[in-house]
């Protein structure tokens, strides 16, 4: 059971590189790969909040559940 | 002169370095100690003496530990595996002083007092290691929560 970040799907799907996404969100570039390659332990709501309101899009859109 | 934190860890390495100065003058003095002692028996003597001679390797030993923890405490490195393995060495080692008093109290009752001073800063460090061991598992999560 894991919690999958599908970030690199929507950052595709929007045209927007880590670098600049990073910047508008705020966190460093290496939080945002920590992110990226689902090795962060947590997110806080208020980058969860950021990121859906640069990527345009819903929690569920980036964040998924498997079994 | 205004207090801060940097003043007081290097009052706390002040102190270190105070004791480990200590330590080398009973290192030097170890037979006047004992002698001082009143011990007069040639092998309760000698037990002494070696006692003395574990108890000062083992001070040793905590205050280097002490130094690094220090120095990683000046640099910013708190919450680190390194650090909460200081604690625990240190914890043996006073576990290590306190048995090895204890074993001298038998036959000179002052060191029960010294047995009983060791044990209880041994289970304060194991306190403390626990402490950290549990703050560093917090920090690792903190540091992965984006």
């Amino acid at each position: 059971m894991e919690i999958v970040v599908n970030l690199d799907v929507m950052m595709a799907k929007r045209k927007i590189s880590s670098q600049e996404l990073s910047e508008k969100i705020g966190i460093t570039p290496a939080n945002l790969s920590i992110l990226k390659t689902g090795k962060a332990k947590a997110i806080r709501f208020s980058t969860l909040m950021a990121l859906c309101s640069i990527l345009e899009c819903q929690p569920g859109d980036l964040l998924e559940f498997k079994e | 002169m205004e207090w801060d934190k940097d003043k007081s860890i290097t009052l706390t390495q002040i102190c270190l370095a105070i004791f480990a100065a200590c330590n080398l003058a009973l290192d030097v003095g170890m037979y006047w100690a004992v002698k001082a002692t009143g011990e007069d028996r040639a092998a309760f003597f000698a037990l002494l003496m070696i006692s003395g001679y574990v108890i000062s390797a083992l001070a040793w030993a905590v205050l280097w530990r002490l130094w690094r923890f220090m120095g990683n405490i000046k640099r910013g490195v708190i919450f680190t595996k390194e650090n909460y393995l200081h604690c625990f060495h240190i914890s043996w080692c006073m576990v290590g002083a306190a048995v090895t008093c204890l074993l001298c109290g038998i036959f000179y009752y002052p060191f029960i007092v010294l047995f009983v001073a060791a044990g209880f800063v041994a289970i304060m460090m194991r306190v403390i290691k626990n402490v950290f061991q549990q703050a560093v598992e917090m920090k690792s999560e903190l540091d992965l929560t984006i």
